[in-house]
């Protein structure tokens, strides 16, 4: 331990941390915009200016703790360094926030009104620079509202590794630029910078002026990508600011998607993939039970799969791995008995998607395999002839292999063919519609909240499993 | 001459820059002594007590920057000779690695010595043509001579020199900017700490010491302590090079013994002003030393501590004298747009404060200054310094309130008037 | 670059291990020597020979102010634009140029025999008004020996 004083506090520091860490993990907040806990120090934006008894200004997340330091966070002359750092970083700055997408969420809008509050003192004019540059199919820069914090270089240097960016020129003419022959376009993490980026300079073309984020809401979520498992912030509208004048479904859909940090996963990062479940997820949803292709009531389809099971004689389940926790134990008490049971690989990887890395991204593309082969063990599925029924729960099998005579009972949430060649097909929810957990590949339990309400007719799979073991209302 | 002299102490010939006129001067005497009878920390010891003070600007004790690099504690050790030399009006580095090259490798290989470096490095400015050639030339004659490679003299010391060209970056003459350019980056300076002393080049101990600097070292070895101190004054021992320039009759490169009369210095060495024109003002050690008005100087000497005093320094030696007449807006005009242009642009207020100034103050000398024009260059000035990575902002304010605190009446002139006293002249 | 291989290969040997990335600037100055300028593909040749990364070698090459990605013309004159020029003429001799090549800095005449850049301090000042043609020193200028110059490099 090594004893410091902050603003008349004395802290414990660790030795080896700097005046930053210690001050923050004393709930003591001192401003940053290069400053990153996951990336190497820059120490170039100046805003974490603190003042030393006895020697003076410097920055403290470039400082180390030394024993019986006196540091003033808050003294005249720090606020004053600090309501100049604003004032040279708006200098050029085009505080275009009326038509920014970071508007609401961004450092610079937030520190300067907590830090200066005051027009600029300049009359010069601003150097002008790229207002939309090209960095990706994903992202778009602004050289105008970049504030060279190098956040940026960094993620791409030390994390996701890509090297893609760099700084060309120099002085206030540097731009951030992505080298030629290695777009970032192949950085299956680039949009971690979107995120990363203290001010509005890094858009998301997703997300480009689709909506205000005050107008959203994050809900905690778990990605279902991979393995991984990554925590997750699923944006979407506010109850209270569902429009009716907007299209119905942009009211209820995935406005974007963010890491939600978590050490003991994705520390504060996610891969695009995350960002892209929109794609993944809001796809065309069936509603409607079937038997045969013939729609049927939800009740009339539980009656038929419910004789079909009690006919079996040979039944085999194919259970999903993109399913809870919740679900998967459910299945094993209600019709672990009844069926022999095996884990299905519901999704594997998409041409060109990056298959598996030494950072976050897992070759098994299922959020849940660990808990699924927990219950109903590893074995490589098996269809002998002979098999008279086969319960498919999710998406990923092929048709084709069902034993010749076998009768199919199918749980899906999107609209496939497959759906009507099912004896009887019952539509189900998907993990943004209710709550529950995953387990990922190292055993970390992840929890996830509802989003939204399910489409009329689709029904949780935790229900239908007790009502196929035994009749029981389903709410859908 | 300006007192006595340690370094220019030849007539430089068509050959005077070549290894066997060196040596027929004494030449790698020096190396052969340390090698023969000093241990590294000796060497360290004699520099530290002869009182050497860095040539290249900071005039930080050379002896106290070594010592922080341990001899022997497993890990490589770096030395750099900075020869950048991109302070405006300097170039007295020029000088000697024009005219003597192995002065300068002598000092090197002394100071490697000291410190236990295999490898050397002499980083030159990219610009610089004919200084490239000789010391390169030098380079290749000290190999041939066994002066430089393996087992130096037949000792156990081997080192190894290369020399590095920069490529057009003023503050890749800062150390740790140097340090960048030459792992072959863009020459971003770098947070302190870690000090280069503890993780320099390639993150191993690396010392950056100035060309004149280094061979100040061959002096002191060479010479002793005794011969070096008893030259200059007590507190700034030895000599300076300076490169005149501006408006003076005799402009050149010229060696001062520490605690010569400045005037003196500037009348009857360098001939007085141009055209025999009043004196005005004078740089004294590149333009991000504060400039110093014809009155302050009168009964100044040129040694640190008469600087310090006047609240200037002895820079880079680089002294450029401003005769009556010469308008100073102009002038700082041309001066903030050097620390605009090489800016690196890492630092907020650097990066963004160089381009503001330059741009106030070519506004006023366009005529079309403002009021509260003068107050704002304090203000930009004032948080440009000690809040950024390298010296470079700090010395654009330097630059800035230098002259505003002489000739601030000039300013106010131009911006009342909107036009200047002496209609822009600079010649 | 490829024809400079050999060169490169002698010039890595002469650096302690590790040190390939030093290369970046000696390399790319062998590259324009040659070349006149560097070309994209000597940045993607050198980032594979080096093995460095290429935005590093991209960063460099904008970074120094002697870097080209373009060819300039025949002769490349480099003028002085600071404090210690200008107080000897300097000034006036950038504005004499522009007049007699009937350029800018930074263009290029239509025969492509002159660039005219204006550059900071070239450690030149004792010897002031400055310029550089092309790696040369030219000092102690005069309009009339500029015009002298001109003729001679036409
Ligand atoms: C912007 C900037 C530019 C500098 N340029 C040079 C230079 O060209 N040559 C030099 O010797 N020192 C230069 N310095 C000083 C170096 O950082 C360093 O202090 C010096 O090389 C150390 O050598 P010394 O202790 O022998 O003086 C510069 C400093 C700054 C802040
Ligand atoms: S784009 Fe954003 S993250 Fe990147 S340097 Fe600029 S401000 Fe920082
Ligand atoms: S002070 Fe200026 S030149 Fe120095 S590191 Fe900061 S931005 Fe770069
Ligand atoms: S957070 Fe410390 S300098 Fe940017």
């Amino acid at each position: 331990m090594t004893e410091i004083v902050i603003n008349d506090r004395t802290i414990d520091a660790q030795p080896g941390q700097t005046v930053l860490e210690a001050a923050l993990a004393n709930g003591i907040f001192v401003p940053t915009f290069c400053w990153h806990p996951k990336l190497s120090v820059a120490g170039n934006c100046r805003m974490c200016l603190v003042e030393v008894e006895g020697r003076g200004l410097d920055i403290a997340c470039n400082m180390p703790v030394t024993k019986g330091m006196r540091v003033l966070t808050d003294s005249p002359e720090v606020k004053a360094h600090r309501k100049a750092m604003l004032q040279f970083i708006t200098l050029n700055h085009p505080v275009d926030c009326g038509i920014c997408d970071k508007a609401g969420e961004c450092r610079l809008q937030d520190y300067h009104y907590a830090y200066n509050g005051e027009p600029s003192l300049s009359v010069e004019p601003k150097v002008r620079s790229t207002k939309y540059y090209n960095l990706s199919s994903r992202i778009l820069l602004d050289n105008e509202r970049c504030i060279l914090c190098l956040r940026c270089t960094r993620f791409t240097h030390e994390v996701s590794k890509s090297m893609a960016l760099g700084i060309e020129h120099r002085g206030d003419t540097s731009v951030i630029r992505p080298v030629a022959d290695r777009p970032l376009g192949e950085d299956p993490y680039s949009d971690n910078i979107i995120d990363l980026c203290p001010v509005g300079a890094l858009q998301s073309r997703q997300f480009l002026h689709k909506t205000r984020v005050w107008y959203l809401k994050p809900t905690p979520s778990v990605c279902p990508g991979c393995a991984r498992g990554c925590t997750i912030q699923v944006w979407h509208r506010k109850a209270e600011w569902r429009v009716k004048a907007l299209d119905p479904a942009q009211n209820n859909a995935i406005a974007r998607v963010t890491p939600l940090e978590n050490p003991a996963v994705n520390g504060p990062w996610i891969c695009n993939k995350g960002r892209d479940l929109a794609r993944l997820l809001e796809r065309q949803r069936a509603t409607e039970p079937m038997l045969r292709g013939a729609p049927t009531s939800l009740e009339g389809a539980l009656e038929r799969a419910r004789e079909l099971i009690g006919a079996a004689r040979h039944p085999v389940a194919l259970v999903s791995s993109w399913g809870s926790n919740e679900e998967l134990e459910a299945f094993r008490r209600h019709l672990g008995a009844v069926f022999t049971s095996f884990v299905k690989c519901d999704a594997v990887a998409e041409p060109g998607e990056r298959i598996e890395d030494q950072l976050l991204i897992r070759a098994d593309k299922n959020p849940n395999t660990a808990a699924a082969e927990a219950l109903f063990g590893r074995a490589e599925a098996q269809l002998p002839e002979g098999t008279d029924l086969v319960l498919v729960w999710g998406e990923g099998f092929d048709f084709a292999r069902l034993p010749r005579g076998a009768r199919v009972l199918f749980l899906n949430a999107y609209l496939q063919p497959e759906n009507g060649h099912a004896d009887v097909f019952l539509p189900i929810t998907i993990h943004t519609e209710r709550a529950g957990h995953f387990t990922n590949f190292q055993g970390v339990v992840s929890a996830f909240q509802p989003c939204f309400e399910p489409p009329r007719g689709a029904a949780h799979a935790e229900a239908l499993f007790a009502a196929l073991a035994a009749p029981a209302r389903v709410h859908a | 001459m300006a007192g006595r002299q340690l370094l220019m102490t030849f007539p430089v010939t068509e050959s005077s820059h070549r290894l066997a006129e060196y040596r027929a001067r004494g030449g790698y005497a020096a190396i052969e002594k340390a090698l023969r009878s000093m241990r590294p920390e000796d060497v360290t010891k004699q520099v530290t007590d002869a009182g050497l003070q860095g040539r290249g600007g900071a005039s930080f004790p050379t002896g106290r920057k070594w010592q922080v690099v341990v001899p022997g504690d497993g890990q490589p050790h770096y030395l750099i000779a900075n020869a950048d030399e991109g302070e405006p009006g300097t170039f007295k580095d020029r000088w000697i690695l024009e005219n003597a090259p192995h002065l300068l490798i002598e000092g090197m290989l002394l100071t490697a010595y000291a410190l236990d470096a295999r490898h050397c490095f002499i980083y030159i400015r990219g610009e610089f043509d004919l200084p490239y050639r000789r010391i390169a030339g030098a380079v290749d004659e000290a190999y041939a001579a066994g002066l430089l490679g393996e087992r130096i003299l037949g000792s156990d010391f081997s080192c190894d020199l290369i020399v590095y060209r920069g490529a057009g970056a003023y503050v890749a003459g800062e150390a740790s900017g140097l340090i960048s350019s030459l792992e072959g980056k863009k020459g971003y300076p770098r947070n302190r700490p870690p000090r280069l002393t503890v993780k320099g080049l390639y993150q191993r101990p690396t010392v950056v010491n100035n060309v004149e600097s280094l061979s100040n070292v061959t002096v002191i070895v060479r010479d002793g302590i005794d011969a070096f101190r008893a030259v200059g004054t007590a507190k700034s021992p030895g000599t300076r090079l300076f490169s005149v320039s501006g408006h003076i009759s005799r402009p050149g490169v010229y060696e001062v013994e520490l605690g010569y009369p400045w005037r003196k210095f500037l009348d009857e060495d360098c001939g007085g002003v141009l055209d025999g024109r009043a004196l005005k003002a004078v740089v004294p050690g590149g333009i991000s030393s504060k400039i110093l008005t014809g009155a302050d100087i009168e009964h100044l000497t040129l040694s640190h501590e008469s600087l310090w005093e006047a609240n200037s320094t002895l820079g880079s030696g680089g002294m450029i004298v401003v005769a009556e007449g010469t308008c100073m807006v102009r002038l700082l005009e041309i001066m903030l747009r050097f620390y605009h242009h090489e800016s690196c642009g890492q630092c907020t207020p650097c990066r963004h404060g160089t381009g503001w100034m330059h741009r106030i103050v070519a506004r006023i000398a366009a005529g079309e200054g403002r009021p509260e024009d003068i107050e704002r260059l304090y203000y930009v000035a004032k948080y440009n310094d000690g809040t950024t990575i390298c010296g470079l902002g700090d010395a654009a304010g330097y630059a800035a309130t230098g002259i505003l605190d002489k000739f601030r009446d000039e300013f106010e002139y131009c911006i009342e008037h909107k036009r200047s006293r002496y209609q822009g002249r600079l010649e | 670059m490829r024809s400079l291989i050999p060169e490169f290969e002698a010039l890595r040997a002469r650096f302690p291990a590790g040190f390939a990335s030093s290369l970046v600037l000696p390399c790319l100055r062998r590259i324009q020597e040659e070349r006149g300028y560097v070309a994209d593909e000597d940045v993607e040749e050198l980032a594979a020979f080096l093995g460095v990364p290429a935005i590093q070698i991209e960063e460099v090459l904008t970074f120094y102010t002697q870097f080209r990605r373009r060819p300039v013309g025949r002769w490349h004159l480099q003028l002085c634009r600071n404090v210690s020029c200008s107080m000897r003429g300097g000034e006036r001799l950038i504005e004499h140029l522009e007049r007699r090549l009937g350029v800018r800095p930074g263009e290029t005449t239509a025969d492509g025999r002159f660039t005219l850049s204006t550059v900071e301090c070239l450690g030149s000042c004792g010897t002031a008004p400055a310029m550089m043609v092309n790696e040369r020193y030219v000092e102690s200028l005069s309009a009339e020996a500029v015009d002298a110059l001109l003729e001679e490099l036409r």
